[in-house]
């Protein structure tokens, strides 16, 4: 779905272009009826001149000229005509009229206007029929070059259209604008959802506007339910681990009790091995499988790498081994810490467990992902058996042997993040590298 | 040695228990938080084995709590709790080692070794003074080769003495950690343990220190 800042905008330019083409349309229309009125008026005042030159005097073109004294009636075509048809079917018309005469309607006593065409192109008419004491009836014409009336409109429509132009640009910045205010206390509210995701703290549905403070009592029951949902699922598996693994310790010990007295439990030994591990990497699925969406802020990475470290310092202690982090304090991860730490401590354990001596981990971030590379100084994983350890589901009893539990588990939180993890030859230290590339969220 | 353990299910505490006996540890088991704390607070144990998720008192606030009593009795944590986040909440609460169940039996008495003798400073389970040597780890004694048997409480003297090897070590400290909390503790018993040891090893191992207590001299 577009976006509803787009959707507005969209809207907004689409309304407001609509209403200043309608706008422009009528008012257009009224401004060239307006400047055709103004012209009409101009030509009645013409009229009236020629009206009052030809009742002064003798009738005859040079007397008329004399007595209006308009140059442009003198020039030819110059777009400004007059013309007198008598009833006797004489026409005497101004110099401008050259060798043309200007096709006048039947006419009336009242003036009339209309549209003709004269010698230089259209031509707005004006005439009446009057009769002048002691003389014929005839018929006073006056035309006036349209060219003139279409250049006065011309003009007032382009200020009027730059005008247009630039309210409508105005319109646009204002809705943009509009938009973004209107639409704050949403961006607002991702933010807030953002920042609280992780821990415990209410939404205040006053804090936002009263037609968004809905959707955020509704986002917080949501949240707090998603809340107490994993939290449920934590409990329920820590409970269902003790539940399992406690009955588990005993029947392993009645099994090595048997097995001092010389009775022979391999067989027993063996399934009870395979459901420990059962148990261990089921559990952890369910975990990483609830917690792999949740986390918006992320985890430092650095930070639960000096956790795990310390960790190691104790259970390594009696050891030479040696764990060394090369980590930037500041990179992130867009995973729960309890997931990460899940996923480190189980791939520093299986490298701490087979290296020799050392073991190096090492991050950065690549355009779309966090890489995490653990290298050791151990004999490795042979190619042909790499698939299978990190295998969903794969017998983990026995395919993994030799490489512990551990990184089937690392692989399944790593693939509950959406995130990729292979294993390969450490290119400095010799032993097994794990690869660990877990992509980076928006939001973090 | 004498060890504290906390843990709530019956019969696992018993099978712990026994093997630790077995070992030549003197073994006080509870079953809830609320005795833990207080017997880990008030008895000279040389270390405890926890297990978190207790009845009461969950154990990693016992925990702190002795930690920050200035408690500095190694403890080893026993949990369900396997999550890495846990182990690394256990071990900064001031654990020495964390074990997860379900465990091997052997792995966990080595491990319970470790922390004894790295308690006690020393690096090798095997302990020598001339003719005589001493296994921690499997509590079996030896002169000149040949094996000497021991009874429980007489294997629990020598453990601790070895374990002190060096050190002065008082009859009244001896019986606190020989004995179990529950048992009837009387120092003069302590005497005839000696003699009985003494007879067995030959008169040289342990020296007894008139009035003051008794000695194991490393080789």
């Amino acid at each position: 779905m577009r976006s509803l800042r787009s959707r507005a905008i969209l809207w907004g330019l689409g309304l407001s272009a609509l209403s200043i083409l309608v706008g422009a349309v009528v008012l257009v229309t009224s401004v060239d009826d307006i400047a055709l009125r103004r012209f009409d008026t101009d030509m009645a005042a013409l009229h009236l001149q020629l009206t009052a030159a030809v009742a002064s005097g003798e009738l005859n073109a040079d007397n008329i000229a004399k007595e209006l004294s308009d140059p442009l009636y003198e020039r030819p075509y110059s777009g400004r005509y007059w013309q007198v048809t008598i009833s006797d079917g004489t026409i005497i018309t101004s110099r401008s009229l050259f060798d043309t005469v200007l096709v006048v309607p039947a006419a009336s006593p009242e003036l009339l206007y209309s549209n003709g065409v004269g010698p230089d192109g259209a031509v707005r008419l004006a005439w009446r029929k009057i009769t002048p004491d002691g003389q014929a009836p005839m018929v006073v014409a006056v035309a006036n070059s349209m060219a003139q009336l279409y250049a006065e409109q011309w003009e007032i429509r382009q200020s009027l259209l730059s005008g247009f132009a630039i309210v409508g640009l105005l319109g646009l910045i204002i809705a943009i604008f509009q938009t973004s205010a209107i639409l704050r206390p949403l961006s607002t509210l991702r933010k807030d959802i953002n920042r609280r995701w992780d821990s415990n703290e209410r939404l205040d549905p006053s804090d936002y506007p009263e037609e968004v403070s809905p959707l955020v009592s509704d986002i917080n029951t949501l949240l707090e339910r998603n809340r107490d949902l994993l939290e449920r699922t934590r409990r329920q598996s820590a409970d269902l681990a003790h539940a399992l693994k406690t009955p588990s310790a005993i029947l392993r010990n009645e099994l090595s009790r048997f097995e001092n007295a010389g009775q022979a439990v391999e067989v027993a030994e063996d399934a009870l091995g395979r459901i420990d591990a059962q148990i261990t990497r089921s559990l952890t699925r369910v975990r990483a499988a609830n917690l792999g969406a949740p986390s918006k802020r992320g985890a430092n990475l650095h930070k639960s790498l000096e956790r795990l470290d310390r960790a190691f310092a104790t259970l390594f202690a009696s050891s030479e081994k040696t764990l060394q982090l090369n980590v930037p304090s500041n990179l992130r991860v867009s995973m729960d810490q309890h997931d990460v730490e899940e996923l480190l401590g189980n791939l520093l354990e299986n490298a701490m467990k087979f290296c020799r001596n050392l073991v190096v981990v090492s991050a950065h971030q690549t355009a779309g992902a966090t890489v995490i590379l653990i290298e050791d100084d151990g004999p490795g994983i042979p190619e042909e058996d790499r698939i299978e350890a990190l295998r969903p589901g794969g017998r983990l009893d026995t395919a993994t042997r030799g490489t512990g539990l551990g990184l089937a588990i690392a692989s399944d939180v790593t693939n509950a993040y959406g995130g990729t993890l292979s294993l390969g030859e450490s290119p400095s230290l010799g032993g097994l590298q794990v690869t660990c590339s877990l992509p980076i969220r928006h939001g973090l | 040695m004498r060890v504290l353990l906390a843990e709530d299910d019956p019969a696992l505490s018993d099978q712990i228990r026994q093997a630790l006996v077995q070992e030549g540890r003197v073994v006080d088991a509870v079953k809830d938080g609320e005795e833990a704390g207080f017997l880990g607070a008030t008895e000279p144990y040389d270390m405890i084995i926890l297990d978190l998720g207790l009845p009461k008192r969950d154990g990693l606030s016992i925990l702190r709590e002795w930690r920050a009593q200035k408690n500095d009795i190694p403890v080893l944590i026993l949990t369900a709790r396997d999550g890495w986040s846990q182990r690394v909440d256990g071990l900064d609460a001031g654990a020495d080692d964390y074990v997860t169940k379900p465990f091997h039996m052997a792995e966990l008495l080595a491990r319970v070794r470790a922390l004894l003798r790295r308690r006690m400073g020393q690096q090798s389970p095997l302990f020598e003074a001339g003719k005589f040597s001493f296994d921690t780890r499997m509590c079996r004694a030896t002169v000149e080769g040949i094996a000497v048997d021991l009874t429980a409480q007489e294997a629990a003297v020598l453990t601790y003495l070895v374990n002190n090897s060096g050190r002065l070590v008082s009859r009244t400290e001896l019986s606190e950690h020989i004995y179990a909390y529950d048992d009837d503790r009387d120092s003069n018993t302590i005497a005839v343990f000696i003699a009985r040891l003494r007879k067995k090893l030959g008169a040289e191992v342990i020296q007894t220190i008139r009035g003051r207590g008794y000695k194991i001299d490393p080789a």
